[in-house]
């Protein structure tokens, strides 16, 4: 093949149009630290990282809504929990009451600390939280116990929150099946409310057998109110599991984005280091061979 | 043979090598002139006489000046630079579309979509938030404008593509003028026993520049003229006369329609299906109408079939559902003609037509139920929309959720840019490595032309010499007469 000065010239224009492509591409990813700049680099591993990225932001979503339902179950349970230390104290009452032995003036004021006790288990009960009531179901911008009758007015409905994909949980708690024993009350349980009615109304006729006639029921309060805990503790346990298990997911989504995406340091500074080189080569050896003529010789 | 004779030979070859050194001359100023064929001056011997039964020379003579050329590398050329010019346009439209679809440094639709139902996840934490509803509306808008905006961008990158139409038939129209005229020139000078190497270096680098604008081919005819065909065989130039282009607005799409009048005149025809060589495929021109007619569309059909399967799931879940004053309303509009799987005509457009149909954050239908009855925290239907996110919807490349297909267009997009651009390096060079052979064949070298110079001028001298000892040799004679 003949080889013109315009060969040599075109050919050493292309190597170093070549090698400034190579040196652009790898300084962008030594800036950037990314392999895969725009989808055309490399059109399947885009697809794989947008997806594990789209994955990672629903685990973000998924530990946003675990914080959430965390921090009402939290409020629901210390609900419970006052509710549970009433009934304890309604118990010691009610066996206290329930011996001939006291009189009429100390039951009259035992008559009114279960009055107390008996709206204090409606303010449990309508507790509020973020401005919701608790236990009022899908009704709950409205207290669902009637102050006075105590009677419910909310809904049974469950709020449910995504907690993994296509996995929910929920975070409230019938306040008909904790306070009024069921729909309609004392269906499944015992109406709380009832017995502390019944209480109030035996102390009042001085009648301590009808006081212990209730103590049985203040157990089944206790327990109705105990099953409701142990079912929001075993909602917390999910919560904390499904938290540990998402926490893990993203963290190794992290890692295989950063494997398919991340550049490896190391390898492009030496490969830019190459380039360089190569680019001062090029430009030596072309500077070289264009200083030598037939006419420096020719005299 | 005579004294005389001796003279004359010396004289020819002085005459030869001055011509000689001439064209090498020629070579030498032309070292840097694109599309320059190297030029040879071919010395023969004179035609023999007897002398004394011996043949006998009578010095030398130029039969001719060749250029060199090579009419297969001229179409290899051709060839290469059709596809060269083709993939070079659709890679720098394709670079213009790629940022469109890039997630994975700056913020697009993918994400907009993914926050879009995260803020449903957030209402059903909240059903009766305010700011819950107010995001919804607010991302649900800018998950509109995404889609506007990549349609709008889209569709002016074939704007753009049609514009720049204007610019390529008019060089295409200069060249094909250019190759008519010297076509002329050539025939006249040719004619007149003349060599026209010079004219012909020009016509050949205008029909390679012509190639690299349009798939075209071309053939030497015997009066010195050559005829230049497109691809599909239509004629462009025919001795002294080019074929013109021209465009029109096609009433029906707004866009150009290519229109062709045959060399010497005539009607003009409809070019756009042949002008762009099989499937668009070759030339600038050809690289222009595949973003513009096909490329384009398709990623434009992808945009509103996504819009318009999420606009219809959206609206059979939304209005489905009760928003807190009791109002059950489409998300989006227009509504849809029909539910999935989507008949591609009511897709049509989709992704330019969406709106948020919603005007207040009440009519957000977080609830299955009316609020009125079954209470304000009802948020089964804002549960039922965030889970549309990763329902298999039916779409036309078969059951992909929102986010799938939306990294399925994704990925689409970059598999062409990749292909663009491969198609740009490898093209190119394939030009670059023609370029050199042509160089190799066709290119002056200096140290060559330097080496033919110095042969040349000691030729010369050696002639002059031969002059010399011939009027020596003729004075001897003379001195003889004394």
């Amino acid at each position: 093949m003949r080889v013109t000065q315009n060969t040599s010239a075109n050919q050493v224009l292309a190597s170093l149009q070549t090698i400034l492509k190579r040196q652009q591409m790898l300084q962008q990813q030594a800036a950037t630290g990314v392999k895969i700049n725009n989808p055309g680099d490399d059109p399947v591993a885009t697809q794989q990282v947008l997806h594990l990225k789209s994955l990672s932001a629903a685990g973000d979503q998924f530990t946003r809504n675990i914080t959430n339902a965390t921090s009402t179950l939290t409020v629901v349970e210390s609900a419970m929990s006052s509710m549970g230390d009433v009934l304890v104290r309604a118990k010691e009452l009610a066996i206290a009451m329930s011996n001939d032995t006291y009189n009429a003036e100390s039951q009259a004021a035992a008559a009114k600390e279960f009055d107390q006790l008996r709206s204090q288990v409606i303010s449990v009960g309508n507790t509020e939280f973020n401005g919701k009531f608790i236990f009022g179901g899908f009704k709950n911008d409205t207290a669902p116990f009637d102050l006075t009758t105590g009677a419910f007015n909310g809904t049974n409905d469950e709020t449910k929150v995504e907690i993994a994909r296509g996995s929910f949980l929920s975070t409230s708690y019938s306040g008909e099946t904790l306070v009024s024993g069921g729909s309609p009350p004392g269906s499944t349980g015992v109406n709380i409310v009832g017995i502390f009615d019944n209480i109030a109304t035996a102390l009042a006729s001085n009648n301590s057998a009808g006081v212990r006639a209730e103590l049985e029921n203040l157990d089944a309060a206790q327990a109705q109110v105990m099953a409701g805990r142990a079912e929001i503790g075993s909602r917390m346990n999910r919560l904390t599991s499904a938290n540990s298990v998402n926490d893990d997911m993203k963290l190794s989504i992290t890692q295989v984005v950063a494997g398919l995406q991340d550049v490896d340091y190391a390898q492009v500074l030496s490969d830019l280091t190459k380039q360089q080189n190569a680019f001062q080569t090029a430009v030596a050896s072309s500077a070289k061979i264009s200083q030598i003529s037939l006419l420096d010789y020719l005299r | 043979m005579s004294l005389n004779s001796l003279l004359s030979t010396g004289l020819s070859s002085l005459n030869a090598q001055m011509l000689a050194i001439e064209v090498t001359g020629e070579n030498i100023t032309n070292v840097n002139t694109p599309g320059y064929s190297r030029q040879t001056a071919m010395l023969v011997n004179a035609p023999t006489t007897l002398f004394r039964s011996f043949p006998m020379g009578n010095g030398v003579k130029v039969s001719a000046v060749q250029r060199s050329y090579d009419s297969f590398l001229q179409g290899q050329m051709m060839v290469a630079n059709s596809s060269s010019g083709q993939a070079k346009t659709v890679n720098s439209a394709l670079q213009m579309v790629q940022p469109l679809y890039n997630e994975l440094t700056t913020e697009g639709l993918g994400q907009t979509m993914q926050q879009f139902f995260s803020t449903w996840q957030d209402l059903a934490a909240n059903p009766q938030g305010v700011p819950e509803r107010q995001s919804i509306l607010s991302v649900g808008q800018q998950l509109v404008e995404d889609f506007h905006r990549i349609n709008t961008s889209l569709v002016s990158v074939k704007d753009n593509m049609n514009q720049s139409l204007e610019q390529v038939t008019s060089d295409i129209n200069d060249a094909l003028k250019q190759i008519a005229q010297l076509n002329v020139s050539i025939k006249q000078i040719e004619t007149g026993q003349g060599v026209a190497n010079e004219l012909r270096d020009q016509r050949e680098l205008v029909v390679r520049q012509l190639s690299e604008m349009v798939g075209v081919t071309f053939k030497d005819e015997t009066d010195g003229s050559v005829s230049v065909n497109l691809l599909s065989g239509q004629s462009l130039v025919s001795g002294k006369d080019a074929a013109s282009l021209s465009l029109s607005t096609n009433v029906a799409t707004g866009y150009y329609d290519v229109m062709l009048t045959p060399p010497g005149g005539g009607p003009a025809a409809n070019a756009t299906a042949f002008i762009g060589g099989p499937g668009n495929t070759k030339g600038e021109i050809g690289g222009m109408l595949q973003i513009r007619d096909t490329t384009i569309n398709k990623y434009i059909a992808d945009l509103d079939e996504l819009a318009y399967s999420l606009a219809n799931q959206m609206n059979a879940q939304h209005s489905a559902g009760y928003g807190l004053t009791g109002t059950q309303m489409d998300f989006f509009s227009p509504a849809a003609g029909t539910a999935p799987p989507v008949p591609a005509a009511t897709a049509a457009g989709y992704s330019a037509l969406i709106q948020v149909n919603l005007t207040s954050a009440n009519q957000v239908a977080a609830a299955d139920t009316n609020p009125a009855l079954g209470g304000t925290g009802n948020n089964l239907n804002a549960l039922s929309i965030a889970a549309l996110y990763n329902k298999s919807l039916n779409m036309s490349t078969g059951n992909a959720t929102p986010e799938a297909f939306y990294n399925s267009m994704v990925g689409k997009v970059g598999v062409d840019v990749q292909g663009a651009e491969r198609g740009e390096n490898q093209t190119g060079a394939i030009v670059s490595q023609l370029n050199n052979q042509r160089e190799s064949v066709a290119g002056v070298s200096l140290d060559e032309e330097l080496v033919n110079l110095t042969k040349y001028q000691k030729a010369y001298e050696g002639a002059a010499r031969v002059i010399n000892v011939g009027t020596e040799m003729m004075d001897t004679v003379l001195g003889l007469i004394k």
